[in-house]
């Protein structure tokens, strides 16, 4: 059970800041699941997804796209939240979020980047969201 | 606890501190009976330091900013109680197994914590004004000297703008903190065009609030640390437990802890108090020649219910309809928004198309920052390592505007107690709360309006959420002020029609709610109750000297 949560760690960690946490992190996030979610076992479908998130670490980004609109309420968004809690609450990571002027083109850029971005993410794992959720 | 006092206060939340204050002051003595849970767990841990500096400094902020137990992550809906942080959770414990609640419709948040559920209030504070008043048989006269008193005594920021006329007069006001760069852009917009917007009934101004901007006493004014919704900093928001604590440096006053209020008893010569001492488990009883109840409305509605028999009864309740918007301010967009800043009200938003004689709608804008943006993904539909970079570059422009909607009785707003077991105290409060199609389209007409109103100052709304009834916290109405003698109603003076020696001064004796904050208003009827009972107990002593 450690195991698997400490692999998500790492792979959420790196999907979300792209970098891999430190052991005190690896730790809070393992902590944070028994805190949260051990009174419950995952349905089939979440520990399918889960699970090739864990081994297909490519995999993370799509899948969050997908279930962002499919599963707001998955174990994969809820698991991704508790580490995006964990590291905004981190000193080294702090500056990542805290917000910073910029020019409005530059914003405006940025914003269609993002949106371009999550779109082809949302593309990409709606077909893998169900093809994980028939495939399960 | 030595000889009997002259008046026993249950609870020390905001009435009930601001009931105590003027007895004492008027040389009775004053016992008063709470169960005052207090932080045991995190008030020590949030280190003395801006917002940004603690975010970049601290190894430990995750123990507050989320909970030792992740209680701060949360996955369920935003509902009553979603801006209370970890550090301020401990206001609600004990609350829902000392005091059983049942509805299907209203969720509610009770405290029994020292200084009650103003531990984590809005500090919001306008005052009622005539208009507020029409339905009450009392004055603003009535209440204007002890509005002042109040404010005197726990400090109220606001300035005299044209939200003057909506917010009520008060002269002991200090003036207005800062608000920060997101609101001053909006502040800015309106001040270049006021009319049109004024001849569309909205206002804009700064917000009362129960913030020093100036020293009171041993509080510090803010430091704009942003740091409101985690710590008390300094003292500067007013909490109800200031006030216990400066009552208890008088040997007129004592404060009687871990005690459960039960029941009272009128008799002819005084009243006599059952309360249980919730570390012995026994029941004692404490007497008194009078009995001030301010336990919040929904606790005190419990106590007058089970006391007098009347389990079954159903009496009315009110709560101010709330409404969040989460707004885009498009004329901030690209700023940092690092400046300093205070983490409650920035803006007071008022819709008044018929001024303010007529009832009106008050709204508060709040930036949003301290509260991490981990909390905007939750809801959101966009995936969260993108989710972060686009918060990260929009946040500073984010604001959000709440709405408390006026609120007036109706067949479906009550509650009832239903009998428990033998002792009493396990009797449940029943509640039923809906509001009816008018009332509704009341609502959504008004926000509409207010919505248009604020699009002309360059924030759109990107989302309504409503937290469902009960979330405003509140509660009011289970006891009103009449001049007729009827049951289960208070007479002007506070006084518990159908008893002698017993008084009510908390929301329970509103009969209604305007689109505002109760606490200022509670505060100041708690004093305006509790200086009559002083000087008709006065009297009495004279009498009998």
């Amino acid at each position: 059970m450690d195991r698997e949560l400490r692999r998500e760690a790492v792979v959420f960690s790196r999907y979300l800041v792209r970098a891999a946490p430190s052991e005190a992190l690896i730790e809070r996030y393992c902590a944070a699941n028994r805190e949260l979610f051990a009174h419950e076992a995952p349905s089939a479908a979440d520990a399918a997804v889960l699970a090739f998130a864990r081994d297909h670490a490519w995999a993370v980004a799509p899948l969050d796209a997908g279930h962002a609109l499919l599963g707001p309420a998955s174990l994969l968004r809820k698991k991704l939240l508790v580490m995006t809690a964990i590291l905004e609450t981190t000193p080294e990571y702090a500056a990542r979020t805290e917000p910073r002027a910029v020019a409005l083109p530059m914003l405006g850029l940025r914003l269609a980047a993002a949106g371009v971005a999550m779109a082809a993410g949302a593309a990409a794992g709606l077909a893998l969201t169900l093809a994980l959720r028939h495939g399960k | 606890m030595g000889s009997d006092p002259d008046v026993l206060v249950v609870g020390s939340g905001a009435s009930a501190v601001n009931a105590a204050w003027p007895l004492v002051a008027a040389g009775l003595r004053v016992r008063m009976l709470d169960v005052g849970v207090r932080d045991e767990r995190y008030g020590n841990l949030v280190p003395d330091g801006p917002f940004e500096e603690v975010r970049r400094t601290d190894p430990q902020q995750h123990r507050y900013l989320l909970g030792d137990r992740f209680e701060g992550i949360g996955f369920e809906h935003l509902g009553a109680g979603a801006q209370l942080t970890p550090p301020r959770q401990w206001v609600t414990r004990d609350a829902d197994r000392l005091q059983p609640l049942a509805s299907a419709s209203f969720f509610p948040l009770q405290s029994l914590a020292e200084g009650g559920l103003a531990n984590a209030w809005g500090a919001g504070a306008p005052a009622f004004c005539a208009a507020d008043l029409a339905g009450y048989p009392i004055a603003h006269a009535d209440l204007a000297p002890h509005y002042e008193a109040v404010a005197a005594r726990i400090g109220i920021s606001g300035a005299r703008d044209d939200l003057w006329p909506f917010l009520g007069p008060l002269d002991a006001m200090q003036p207005a903190v800062a608000c920060d760069g997101n609101a001053g852009a909006i502040l800015r917009r309106y001040a270049r065009g006021p009319d049109r917007l004024h001849r569309d009934g909205l206002y804009l101004g700064a917000p009362r609030l129960a913030m020093l901007s100036r020293p009171l006493g041993d509080r510090q004014p803010t430091r704009y640390w942003d740091m409101d919704f985690w710590s008390d900093a300094g003292r500067s928001v007013y909490r109800p437990r200031w006030t216990v604590d400066d009552l208890r440096r008088s040997p007129r006053f004592a404060f009687v802890p871990r005690r459960l209020v039960v029941a009272f008893a009128d008799g002819p010569d005084g009243v006599t108090v059952t309360a249980r001492d919730l570390d012995a488990g026994t029941v004692e009883t404490h007497r008194a020649r009078r009995l001030v109840i301010g336990a919040g409305t929904l606790a005190t509605t419990r106590i007058v219910l089970r006391s007098l028999g009347a389990h079954g009864t159903r009496v009315p309740l009110v709560c101010n309809p709330h409404t969040y918007a989460a707004m885009l301010n498009l004329g901030r967009l690209g700023d940092a928004g690092d400046e300093p800043r205070h983490s409650l009200a920035q803006l007071c938003v008022v819709h008044a198309p018929r001024g303010p004689a007529a009832p009106f709608t008050v709204g508060h804008y709040y930036s949003y920052r301290s509260l991490l943006l981990f909390r905007l993904l939750k809801g959101s539909p966009l995936p969260m390592r993108h989710g972060l970079a686009v918060l990260r570059l929009l946040s500073p422009s984010l604001g959000v505007l709440i709405l408390q909607h006026a609120d007036r009785p109706t067949p479906a707003k009550y509650c009832e107690l239903r009998a428990g077991g033998a002792g009493g105290d396990d009797d449940v409060l029943h509640v039923e709360y809906a509001l009816s199609r008018e009332e509704q389209a009341r609502i959504d007409a008004v926000e509409a309006d207010i919505v248009r109103g604020l699009r002309r100052l360059r924030c759109l709304r990107l989302q309504t959420v409503r937290p469902g009834h009960a979330a405003s916290t509140h509660f009011a109405g289970t006891l009103p002020m009449s001049r007729r003698d009827a049951p289960l109603t208070t007479a002007p003076d506070g006084r518990l029609h159908g008893t002698r020696h017993v008084y009510v001064v908390d929301g329970s004796v509103f009969p209604d709610l305007p689109s505002k904050g109760l606490t200022f208003t509670m505060m100041a009827n708690a004093d305006r109750i509790a200086t009559l009972l002083a000087r008709s107990l006065g009297a009495l002593q004279s009498a009998h000297t």
